[in-house]
């Protein structure tokens, strides 16, 4: 199931954050060689605060994570509003019913092809379902080559921002997704889901010290 | 309560407080409330022998720092020598796998892990004495929020500083420096030189050589120059690549 960690129940998954924030390391960093901070084995950024919303799959939450994503509210400073402001041609939409989703990070020992792809598959329908409860209509992004024509491909409404930027495997685009009932069914349907994935634990009451 | 506010609040209380065991307890209360469990602040030394006037904050398990003590493992231990590497806190868990370990290293780590002792984070320190030292959080049950980094990393710092200023309340009003002749004559005689040649290699006579290295070991306190070498090498007076010929 994919975990939703807020800033309401965050206190309940500490093992869960951390371990993502591990794993963005490995992947990011290690693998992909992206130009990061890091510090203790941990990828965290500016970015990276109470406000972000988490969308962590792992069967519990002491578990092994197969893969998480951020989401951001788009009213206070996110990525495409200040790194990526170039990949869009008009102003990126924003707002209170807009969210960005980044640091989209499978597992570091994800094998490729297939498994990944259902597993990219499973976090839009996470995406989604979690968009839809929130109110949010809009689902801004900025995706690679390998990433841009999946999402589209499954039945996720969405349009380019801009122009692609950079060659090959490096080429990065932005996007804006519709959030939607009709959307979901889509990827619902492509990726054979038959069930809701997200999920959401209120944290304990703090206890008494 | 925030961890910006627990650890703002633990600065403060540095500030104004100067019974050094009043700082101690407040340090390990700040770090188990930003969710550590066990803590070791410390020199790289057997714990239960700290050297004087050394920051020494250990709340590990006792019964392992018996056994650790009893098998010398300071001498060993992965987790001090890659914090003598590493110039930022690492994970033991990235790190040490990266680390060429022998058998015995390895059983420092199994044997810790039994006590509770897995999965930690260490935090290389600077100190002004001779050892080298660092900070080891392994943290409790409930885990640490990872947006706590920062203020972890700002309680340890400003925390082992505070401790060290109390605990060597001269440290800084009567730091010993060097005048230049002393010190070119102390390198030398590091590099093994005598009296004689370090004076033909100065123009100086060698009585002038002898007497310079005298009023080192003077200002040091110490009997023999190869401790005045080494102090004057942990002290920054000398820098260890002009000992090597």
């Amino acid at each position: 199931m994919i975990y939703i960690v807020s800033t309401e129940n965050r206190q309940a998954f500490h093992h869960l954050l951390t371990e993502m924030h591990r794993h963005r390391k490995q992947v990011f960093i290690d693998k992909l060689h992206w130009r990061l901070d890091h510090n203790a084995g941990l990828e965290i950024d500016a970015y990276d605060s109470e406000d972000a919303i988490y969308l962590i799959e792992s069967k519990t939450p002491r578990g092994e994570i197969s893969v998480s994503a951020r989401l951001l509210p788009t009213e206070r400073p996110h990525l495409l509003g200040e790194q990526f402001r170039d990949l869009c041609e008009t102003p990126p939409p924003t707002g209170p019913n807009v969210w960005e989703a980044t640091r989209f990070c499978p597992a570091p020992d994800t094998p490729a092809g297939e498994p990944r792809r259902l597993m990219l598959g499973r976090m839009i329908a996470g995406i989604m379902e979690t968009a839809l409860i929130f109110g949010i209509d809009q689902v801004t992004y900025v995706a690679d080559a390998a990433l841009a024509p999946l999402a589209r491909k499954v039945g996720w409404d969405v349009r380019a921002l801009g122009p692609p930027r950079g060659k090959g495997r490096h080429k990065i685009q932005a996007f804006a997704a519709r959030i939607d009932a009709d959307g979901l069914r889509r990827v619902r349907q492509a990726f054979a889901i038959n069930a809701p994935l997200i999920r959401f634990v209120p944290a304990e009451p703090a206890r008494a010290a | 309560m925030p961890a910006s506010k627990i650890a703002l609040d633990f600065i403060d209380f540095c500030e104004k407080q100067t019974d050094v065991a009043k700082i101690e307890d407040r340090f390990v209360a700040t770090l188990n409330a930003l969710g550590y469990e066990h803590i070791a602040c410390a020199s790289h030394v057997d714990p239960l022998r700290p050297r004087p006037g050394a920051v020494s904050i250990v709340n590990y398990p006792m019964p392992w720092l018996e056994h650790y003590s009893h098998g010398d493992f300071a001498r060993i231990d992965p987790v001090f020598l890659a914090a003598r590497i590493m110039t930022s806190p690492f994970n033991w868990d990235e790190c040490l796998t990266k680390m060429r370990l022998s058998r015995e290293q390895k059983r420092v780590l199994a044997e810790g892990a039994d006590y509770g002792l897995a999965g930690g984070m260490t935090i290389p320190l600077r100190s002004p004495d001779v050892m080298p030292a660092s900070c080891s959080l392994v943290a409790g049950p409930d885990g640490v929020d990872p947006l706590a980094m920062a203020h972890t990393l700002m309680v340890v710092i400003y925390g082992h500083g505070a401790l060290h200023r109390r605990l060597n309340p001269n440290a800084l009003a009567e730091p010993v420096i060097l005048p230049p002749r002393e010190r070119e004559c102390l390198t030398l005689a590091g590099r093994g030189k005598s009296d004689w040649v370090i004076g033909e290699l100065l123009g100086v006579s060698g009585r002038t050589a002898h007497n310079s290295i005298e009023r080192a070991k003077k200002r040091y306190g110490v009997s023999s120059r190869t401790q005045a070498v080494v102090r004057a090498v942990f002290d920054a007076q000398i820098n260890v690549d002009d000992l090597s010929n």
